[in-house]
């Protein structure tokens, strides 16, 4: 099925991904479902996942969110094309590119903010 | 067992099953829509905003909306059936012994149900709106 490196590296970081995408949606929508017990409940909780070392967390499972989407369409191209599979590979760095092309104006934007709120202790 | 083809005509070939085919269909139809529904999500709620913003308030006068409810609503249900079928493929793979696969599957597939039934109560079952609006007659406005 994969001959070489790069297809072993895009599925199994399309698995550790995938994995780690459905722990956040289980432990996300139990978050912020919690605000049907009200502010005390919710508001507690979700200052608990504003901790710094969350935020970070929230960016790696950003940068999931995009490998994972951007590296299924690239599934998708191989399953529907003729001309998808023999050029998997060119495909798969095509992916990385558009990754690091999203995630760079995305971590200036937000990596400022959580120094911001790390340091200040809240929100800008 | 999962499809392990490259193409439609090959996935077609292998499947055990009509519910395997649809299944490896259901992964790419789902996952397409998803790419626009959860970047879109992301792209309103953590980078247009400040997340660590992010507070009650914030969160009940989204699910007050109509709009916000059904999108995130398809959200969780296509999420949900993707990621545990993704999932089912993983524990076939990674599981060898059969009973303790088995036990597993029903571990996780629960928890899921679990979290469905909690994300549309949530959803579907509250009124958001009307807490805010009781907040805001009692207290001026309503505390982060």
């Amino acid at each position: 099925m994969y001959r070489g490196r790069e297809g072993q590296w895009a599925f199994f970081l399309h698995r550790i991904s995938g994995i780690a995408l459905l722990l956040w949606l289980l432990l996300h929508t139990l978050n912020i479902s919690s605000a049907m017990w009200g502010p005390a409940v919710s508001n507690r909780l979700m200052l608990f996942f504003h901790v710094p070392i969350f935020q970070v967390g929230l960016l790696l499972v950003t940068a999931a969110a995009l490998y994972h989407s951007f590296n299924g369409l690239r599934i998708i191209i191989m399953d529907f094309t003729g001309w998808g599979i023999k050029y998997q590979r060119q495909l798969w760095y095509g992916v990385i590119a558009l990754c690091v092309l999203v995630a760079v104006p995305g971590l200036i934007l937000t990596v400022p903010r959580i120094i911001h709120a790390a340091t200040h202790g809240g929100a800008q | 067992m999962a499809i392990r083809a490259r193409r439609y005509a090959d996935a077609k070939a292998q499947a055990s099953s009509n519910t395997e085919l649809l299944w490896w269909v259901f992964m790419r139809v789902s996952g397409l829509v998803m790419v626009f529904l959860v970047l879109g999500h992301i792209y309103m709620n953590f980078v247009l905003i400040d997340v660590s913003t992010i507070n009650y308030t914030y969160v009940a006068e989204r699910l007050s909306n109509t709009t916000w409810k059904i999108y995130d609503w398809l959200i969780l249900v296509l999420a949900m059936l993707h990621g545990m079928n993704g999932l089912r493929y993983v524990m076939d793979d990674w599981i060898r012994n059969p009973a303790r696969r088995f036990a597993t599957k029903a571990v996780v597939y629960s928890l899921a149900v679990l979290v469905v039934i909690v994300g549309s109560f949530s959803l579907f079952n509250h009124d958001f709106s009307k807490d805010l609006k009781q907040a805001a007659q009692t207290q001026g406005s309503v505390k982060p």
